[in-house]
C-alpha cells in the first residue's frame, strides 16, 4: 500500500513539475530563437564567399542535458509494452536539440553564419547501475564564419 | 524578393497528443488485459482439471504440505482416522490417490481435500462427531471430492497459476509457495452440484462399507439454527442448503433401498483426545 502511495505521489509530482518545467523551457527557447533568427546555422559545408572576405572561422558548439520526469518515464515504459511512437520522449529530444543549437549560436556571438552544423545525441547513465536515469545530451557544433560586409 | 528569416511556426517533431490522454489509453489497456487474463484463468480451470496428471498434482501439493505441521498431541487421532480412510478406500472407494490424513487443531467444523491426496481434518469437526458412521460419512464425502477432482477445481484461479508456474519454473517456485501460504484451507469453495455428487459418493461408500447408512445425514441436522456458516465450512453452506442436502440424502437412500442400521461408536482414540469438554 505504501509503495502504491509513493508511486502515485511520484507520478503526480513528475507530471506537475515536468509539465511546468517543459512549458517554461519552451517559452525560453521560443524567445531566444526569435532573438537569434538572423544568425543562420546551416548544414552546408561552406558558403560561396571569396576567401579574403572571411575574417574568422572557428569551431562553435553547444550542448544540453535534459532529464525526463517520472511521469514520462512511466508513460514510456507503458509504451514499451505495446510499442509505437514514444511520444513522451519526443519533447525531451526536441528541447535538448534546440537548446544545444541555441547555446551554439550564443557561443558564435556576432558571427555572420554557422556552417557545417551537426547535431548529435547521446544517452547519459545508460550503463549505470540503475538504468532508468533517462536523461540525454544533445550536442550541436559547427563552424562560425564572420564575413566582411 | 528579399529573404526574411523567420521561425517555422509549427513543431513537427513533437506529437500534439496530450500526455494524460496517452497515459489513460495505455494504462487502461493494460488494466483491461489484466482483467481479461484473470477472467480467462477462471474459465481455464475446467479445461485444466481433467488433464492434470497425478504426478503434476503431487508437485503442486508441495506448496501446501509445508504448512501442515504434525502435532504430537493428535498423532493417535491421525493414525485412527488414517486407518478408517484406508478401510473405506480399500473396499469401497478405490481412488487413484494415496490419501494421507492430517489433523489440524482448529475450531472450524470442517475438513479439506488438498492436492496430492492430502486430506486435512480439523479438530473442531471431530469434536462434533458422535459415531463412527457419521465420521465415515464426512471422510467419504471428502473422498468423493477426490473422486470427482473437485479439490482441484476448488482452488480456482490459483490452480491455473500454480500449474503454469510448476510447468515453467519447477515444483518449488516462489509463486506456488506464495499461493500455498496465502490460501486459507477452509476457503476452498465447492459448488452445490459438486457437494451433491460428493454426498452421493459418500452415501454409496457408507452403504458399501457398513451395509447400512445410519447417521449419514445426522451430522447435517446438528447445525444450530443460529450457527455461524463460516465455522461449518463446506458442510453447511447455509441452512436451507443443508435441509436440501439432508432431503436429497434421505431420498437417495430410499430410492436405492439402503437400510438404516445401528451406528458404531467412535474409535476410542478419537473420543479420548478430542472430547475432553
Amino acid at each position: 500500500m505504501i509503495d502504491l502511495i509513493i508511486f502515485l505521489s511520484l507520478l503526480v509530482l513528475g507530471y506537475g513539475a515536468g509539465s511546468w518545467a517543459e512549458k517554461r523551457h519552451y517559452r525560453s527557447i521560443a524567445d531566444r530563437e526569435n532573438a537569434t533568427v538572423n544568425l543562420p546555422a546551416v548544414t552546408l559545408k561552406s558558403v560561396d564567399v571569396p576567401e579574403h572576405k572571411i575574417q574568422s572561422a572557428r569551431l562553435v558548439y553547444g550542448s544540453a542535458v535534459i532529464s525526463v520526469d517520472y511521469f514520462k518515464r512511466i508513460l514510456a515504459s507503458l509504451r514499451n509494452i505495446f510499442g509505437g511512437k514514444v511520444k513522451s520522449y519526443e519533447s525531451l529530444l526536441d528541447r535538448a536539440r534546440r537548446e544545444a543549437l541555441l547555446r551554439m549560436k550564443e557561443m558564435a556571438g556576432n558571427a555572420t553564419v554557422i556552417v557545417n552544423v551537426r547535431i548529435e545525441t547521446s544517452a547519459i547513465g545508460k550503463h549505470s547501475q540503475r538504468k532508468n536515469i533517462g536523461c540525454l545530451e544533445a550536442m550541436a557544433y559547427g563552424t562560425a564564419l564572420t564575413v566582411e560586409e | 524578393m528579399k529573404f526574411t528569416a523567420r521561425q517555422p511556426g509549427i513543431n513537427v517533431n513533437v506529437s500534439p497528443t496530450h500526455p494524460l490522454k496517452e497515459f489513460a489509453i495505455l494504462a487502461g489497456g493494460l488494466l483491461a488485459i489484466v482483467v481479461g487474463v484473470y477472467l480467462a484463468l477462471g474459465l481455464a480451470v475446467d479445461l485444466i482439471v481433467p488433464r492434470l496428471t497425478m504426478d503434476l498434482e503431487k508437485k503442486l501439493a508441495g506448496a501446501f504440505i509445508g504448512r501442515l505441521v504434525e502435532n504430537e498431541d493428535v498423532a493417535d487421532t491421525r493414525r485412527s482416522l488414517q486407518a478408517l480412510v484406508d478401510r473405506l478406500q480399500d473396499r469401497c472407494a478405490p481412488l487413484p490417490y494415496t490419501i494421507t490424513v492430517h489433523v489440524t487443531e482448529s475450531d472450524a467444523v470442517n475438513a479439506a481435500a488438498l492436492p496430492g491426496g492430502h486430506m486435512v481434518v480439523f479438530t473442531g469437526l471431530l469434536a462434533e462427531m458422535t459415531s463412527e458412521n457419521e465420521l465415515a460419512f464426512v471422510l467419504a464425502h471428502e473422498l468423493g471430492h477426490y473422486a470427482n477432482r473437485d479439490h482441484l477445481r476448488g482452488l480456482g484461479r490459483a490452480l491455473v497459476l500454480m500449474t503454469a508456474s510448476t510447468l515453467l519454473l519447477g515444483a518449488d517456485n516462489s509463486i506456488n509457495s506464495m499461493i500455498g501460504q496465502g490460501m486459507v484451507l477452509t476457503e476452498l469453495s465447492f459448488s452445490r452440484k459438486q457437494e451433491s455428487r460428493a454426498d452421493e459418493f459418500a452415501l454409496d461408500t457408507l452403504f458399501c462399507h457398513y451395509g447400512h447408512v445410519a447417521d449419514a445425514a445426522s451430522f447435517f441436522s446438528k447445525i444450530p439454527e443460529d450457527g455461524d456458516p463460516g465455522r461449518f465450512g463446506h458442510y453447511f453452506a447455509s441452512h436451507p442448503e443443508n435441509r436440501r442436502r439432508i432431503g436429497h440424502l434421505k431420498e437417495l437412500a430410499r430410492e436405492r433401498g439402503y437400510p438404516i442400521g445401528n451406528p458404531l461408536p467412535l474409535p476410542a482414540d478419537i473420543t479420548a483426545k478430542i472430547n475432553p469438554r
